[in-house]
């Protein structure tokens, strides 16, 4: 992986956070609403309304609000929300992070079991266990978050059963087994939509690495059926599977929104929800900013890692 | 449908004895302190809507109302019979006119930061209040109040331009708290972070969508009050998990319990439901001074295609009584008593026509999404109107694109309230013409007359007679439709204590509850 | 045409996805006049009751029956689905050839923006525009429409670039035909086999989002029979009738089920490698 490589993929980030800003930022300008309609609510009199404009710079022209805009961002301040009055920033990282556990502890369950199942499928192509993974790829590809996430709220939480809470969080500082327990849910319904794509996409890479020619050779050679499966054929078709991890992270990202809004959990796509109801512009600016560049950002990881294991790739 | 027969009060006779269980316990706590709340524990109370603002002058939901009680107090607060009782103010003196009251403030009361509570901290609070650049809902539920001033020894005066005998029941309205006098008069950003007040409990964290904490108030000026020693308002977006929650056990009090899951709820292992009737309607706000609606005739046509029965049950899920288009129900204490209207689609058709609309009508009913009953009325009436010829289109919004755009602005929409303390506070915030949300233009010189003729009235009987004409006026000329009433409906395990629903739906006494035995302990 | 299909025949996962679009084609064609009741009307006196003799799938919180409902939102999920993957195809497209077209510094600017674009889920970049737009059926399928832009103009570009270098390209450009008849006679059919394949995902995936975004409260309005407004509105009473949320959840899943079938099949009988 050349530096020119590495240089060439951080301006392209930088671009991407640039054009993302201003989709925001453009987006939340042509909002019908009143920012300081919002914070003063509907009982506000026309000259506390011009009160407030003049003091959150509302009277400028918007390139001068997208400048200040961006330039609090750069240094870390998201604004104030118009609905409480609290800084921006804080409120976002703290969902943030809540957001992250949920997505990572989903990501981690995907890998576990999705790449097994793919890899079995291929291998056993058109055999029982090939056709019972399609079908259940094509069932969770299918099946809307919401749908699955209700549907497993009506059956696994009800009181008689006992099984899961059905919603609320805990910290993980105050209880780890009861952070996890309440975790389990919206886990449980990210990994399923999830694994869906991820093991279709591992089946199909493996398919296609098992018909290619080197593996053939190996095969012909005399190799050890699970020395060419494992040595050849798993390593290479892993690669993509990387890029189509990062890929999903967008599909993750949908997903947190509704699964956390079903399943009341406090995090960042709650919030942006929230922040939507009640035209809350620095908070819609802030949440989707950074649910985006999250994308962005594990997409970059992604092309860093495939560059870095797949060597016979020239990167220009 | 069973008890379409009954007349009206005694079904909500039989409502209020359904709610015995807890009217007995709230008997035995206002009496005497019988029996012994024990002391200490964490109360985890859930809401359904964030709190979205601390600055209790700016507060206007339900759960911002309850954190506004927790942390700061009032001259005076609600009693559950909806009579004044003292707060900060320990006693109150009007002049022979009604027009000059005077507050005397309770002794030894302090801020949360240690600083005795003075009558300069009343003034500038409430006059902060009453300022427009303030932009507080409560600003014009006050009273028609003049001036507030700083009496002679420490006393709070208050001046109105009528003689106004309900000043302190306005008085004890949301919104009407008392902080530190040198924020009261300065700027207000520090209410937005901090709560320096003089209520039960004091601020512990505040995130407004998940978790606010707060404790005991060692230095409450109530003796032996709060019981608790921390409280915990869980924020539950989703009625669903706030249910499973409570039935789980992770919540211990519920604040609302939606009607369609108050059966499932109160039946579950440990759980208590709890059910009040109350004052809290939901309308169908029309324009009365735009056609079509300033026609009586398409008013009344609509009015008469409601089934208010089936009304009850579809919205309510029979947790509910039924209106007569007027704001006033059995809960209220002037209420004047008239059989209810029936449906009677061929007269509805027939007004339509003569109104000049033989083939119909359409247009467009806006609901805001907040509470949901809202939008369940909204198409419950589209159905039972296109009977009568109505096309009625639903149009659904965000709830704060609804205050922005729609309400007192828009000409058809889905209205909903809180009880208010007297119907004076009913008829001034939305029926007559300077009502602070005059909403429907109604602007009808009679009715406005009549309610401002009960106001200076001492006599009761008298009065009585007057807010019975008043509400013959509405159901007569209908400048909303009111099809039905909310019991209120809340739940709570039961080990909670002394906690006591209250009609109006926005006070809480919190101080008062307690944990019984088989609480969790929680850190 | 009749070529394709007889392939798609022969193809398993083809076939199934035609079969199941089949029926879909009928249930929107005479879904409406088979439904036993009104989709809107109420039976005060059976709400919320199970499948019966009378409610086949039961009934929702207003006595409504569930199948008429889903028979009659059959109609508009769909075509609404299909609206939206079409905006977004033609949208995409013509960014894409374009970009394609033009190439040099353009095409980057261009590709730099979409690249950015994409870098915003689906469903959060459809839920701001629809907030912008304002909640309403129509609005959801505009914003999905414009989410979906970015990706299909991606693979137009792609196609475009790949015919560009090919001799009859070269040949029109050398005769000095227009740019507008190069990109109308010479790219576009290119263009068609692997649009349609992404465009039968797409719609797959468009009536999920619908139906997200209606749940959300974002997308069709009330008393509106749309699938996924019918589980957001059931849901408060899903304790009491699971039913109300498992037939049009079901449904949902079987349209989607059917198009990523059906863009399986397409894919590989168009696919000039596998013929």
């Amino acid at each position: 992986m050349s530096l020119a490589y590495l240089v060439k993929r951080l301006v392209y980030l930088l671009i991407t956070a640039l054009v993302v800003s201003i989709i925001v930022f453009g987006i939340t300008q042509i909002l019908p609403a009143n920012a300081a309609q919002m914070l003063l609510g509907e009982f506000a009199t026309p000259e506390a309304l011009a009160a407030i404009e003049a003091r959150l710079g509302l009277d400028q022209p918007a390139y001068r609000q997208y400048l200040d805009w961006i330039g609090g961002v750069l240094v870390g301040d998201f604004g104030t929300s118009l609905r409480t009055g609290l800084p921006v920033g804080p409120t976002v990282v703290d969902a943030m992070s809540r957001s992250l556990t949920l997505a990572g502890l989903s990501l981690l369950m995907v890998t576990i079991v999705a790449i097994p199942l793919g890899v079995l499928a291929a291998v056993y192509q058109g055999r029982k266990i090939d056709l019972g993974v399609s079908l259940t790829s094509y069932i969770g590809v299918s099946l809307p978050e919401f749908v699955l996430a209700t549907l497993l709220l009506v059956w696994l939480t009800r009181p008689e059963l006992g099984w899961f809470p059905a919603s609320g969080y805990v910290p993980f500082a105050d209880d780890p087994l009861k952070a996890l327990w309440h975790l389990a849910l919206p886990v449980l319904t990210l990994t399923i939509v999830l694994t869906a794509h991820v093991m279709r996409m591992v089946r199909s890479e493996m398919v296609d690495v098992l018909h290619s020619d080197y593996v053939r050779a190996a095969d012909l050679r005399g190799l050890p059926r699970h020395s060419v499966l494992f040595r050849h054929a798993l390593r290479n078709s892993l690669l993509p599977t990387i890029t189509v991890l990062a890929l999903d992270v967008g599909y993750l990202i949908g997903g947190i929104i509704v699964v956390e809004e079903i399943f009341a959990f406090p995090g960042v796509g709650r919030l942006l929800i929230v922040a939507v109801q009640q035209r809350d512009l620095p908070l819609i600016q802030a949440g989707a900013l950074i649910m985006a560049m999250t994308y962005a950002f594990s997409n970059l990881l992604a092309d860093f890692a495939y560059a870095y294991l797949d060597r016979r790739i020239q990167y220009d | 449908m069973k008890t379409k027969s009954l007349p009206l009060n005694r079904r909500l006779f039989l409502k209020t004895s359904a709610a015995l269980p807890f009217l007995s316990a709230s008997v035995g706590l206002s009496s005497s302190k019988a029996f012994a709340a024990s002391k200490g524990g964490t109360l985890n109370v859930s809401v359904n809507r964030a709190p979205g603002k601390l600055n209790p002058f700016l507060h206007r939901l339900n759960s911002e109302y309850l954190l506004g009680e927790l942390l700061y107090s009032g001259l005076t607060r609600l009693g559950q019979d909806m009579s004044p009782q003292p707060d900060l103010a320990e006693s109150w003196t009007p002049s022979a006119d009604l027009t000059e009251w005077t507050f005397t403030l309770r002794a030894g009361a302090t801020f949360h930061n240690g600083k005795a509570v003075v009558a300069a901290d009343a003034v500038a609070s409430l006059n902060r209040v009453l300022d427009k650049a303030t932009g507080s809902p409560g600003r014009r539920n006050l009273g028609p109040i003049e001036s507030v001033s700083e009496g002679s020894d420490g006393t709070v005066v208050i001046k109105t331009s009528l003689p106004y005998g309900d000043l302190p029941v306005a008085l004890a309205y949301s919104t009407a708290k008392i902080v530190p006098a040198e924020i009261a008069s300065g700027d207000l950003a520090p209410l937005d972070q901090q709560a320096i007040g003089t209520g039960p409990f004091k601020l512990v964290s505040y995130e407004p969508d998940r978790l606010t904490v707060v404790e005991a108030n060692p230095d409450y000026f109530i003796e032996g009050l709060p019981y608790l020693d921390k409280i915990n308002l869980m924020v539950f977006p989703d009625a669903t998990a706030e249910m499973a929650a409570l039935i789980a056990g992770e919540v211990d009090l519920s604040l609302e319990v939606p009607p369609a899951d108050f059966t499932r709820v109160g039946a579950a292992t440990g759980v208590v439901g709890l059910r009040t009737p109350s004052g809290r309607f939901i309308d169908i706000v029309m324009a009365n001074d735009k056609p079509p609606f300033n026609d009586l005739r398409v008013r009344e046509a609509l009015s008469l295609s409601l089934d208010r029965q089936a009304m009850i049950d579809l919205v309510a899920e029979g947790f509910g009584s039924p209106g007569n288009d007027t704001p006033i129900n059995a809960a209220y204490r002037y209420y004047g008593d008239a059989p209810v209207k029936k449906r009677d689609i061929a007269r509805a058709k027939q007004l339509l026509a003569e109104a000049g609309y033989p083939d119909g009508l359409k247009t467009t009913l806006v609901a805001s999404v907040k509470p949901g009953y809202r939008k369940t009325l909204a198409v419950v009436v589209r159905e039972m109107a296109k009977e009568a010829g109505f096309d009625i289109e639903v149009k659904t919004m965000a709830h704060s694109t609804y205050l922005d755009q729609v309400w007192k602005k828009g000409d058809f929409y889905v209205g909903f309230y809180n009880m208010q303390p007297t119907e004076d506070a009913v008829f001034k915030l939305l029926f007559t013409s300077d009502a602070a949300w005059n909403e429907t233009r109604w602007n009808n010189g009679d009715f406005d007359q009549l309610v401002e003729k009960a106001r200076t009235t001492v006599d009761i009987a008298e009065r009585a007679k007057l807010y019975a004409s008043a509400q013959e006026k509405m159901r007569a000329d209908i400048p909303a439709l009111v099809p039905v009433f909310f019991d209120l409906l809340a739940a709570h395990r039961d080990y909670v204590e002394n906690y006591q629903l209250h009609p109006r739906g926005a006070t809480f006494s919190l101080e008062k509850v307690s944990l019984g035995a088989g609480a969790p302990q929680r850190g | 045409m009749i070529e394709v299909l007889k392939r798609l025949l022969s193809h398993p996962q083809g076939a199934i996805g035609l079969g199941l679009g089949a029926i879909l084609i009928l249930a929107m064609a005479f879904g409406p006049l088979v439904a036993p009741y009104d989709p809107e009307s109420f039976d005060y006196s059976a709400r919320l009751v199970g499948p019966t003799a009378n409610h086949w799938m039961g009934t929702d919180q207003f006595g409504r029956d569930i199948l008429s409902r889903l028979l009659w939102g059959a109609r508009s999920t769909v075509l609404l689905g299909f609206t939206a993957t079409l905006i977004g195809t033609s949208l995409g497209a013509a960014v894409g050839i374009l970009s394609g077209f033009l190439g040099g510094w353009i095409d980057d600017a261009i590709m730099r923006v979409v690249d950015a674009t994409m870098a915003i889920p689906n469903l959060l970049f459809a839920l701001l525009i629809v907030t912008v737009l304002g909640p309403s059926g129509l609005n959801a399928v505009i914003a999905i429409g414009i989410a979906f832009a970015p990706g299909m103009a991606r693979i137009a570009r792609s196609v475009t670039l790949a015919t560009r270098n090919h001799d009859y390209v070269s040949a029109a450009v050398a005769r000095g035909e227009s740019a507008a008849y190069i990109m109308a006679r010479e790219i576009l059919p290119n263009m068609v086999a692997p649009v349609i394949v992404e465009g039968t995902i797409r719609v797959a995936f468009a009536i999920m989002l619908l139906a997200t975004l209606s749940f959300l409260g974002l997308g069709a309005q009330p008393p509106a029979p749309e699938w996924g407004l019918m589980i957001a509105e059931a849901r408060g009473f899903m304790f009491r009738n699971a039913w109300t949320i498992v037939w049009p959840g079901l449904a949902i899943a079987t349209v989607a089920i059917a198009f990523n079938l059906l863009g399986d099949g397409l894919r590989d009988v168009l696919n000039p490698r596998t013929r």
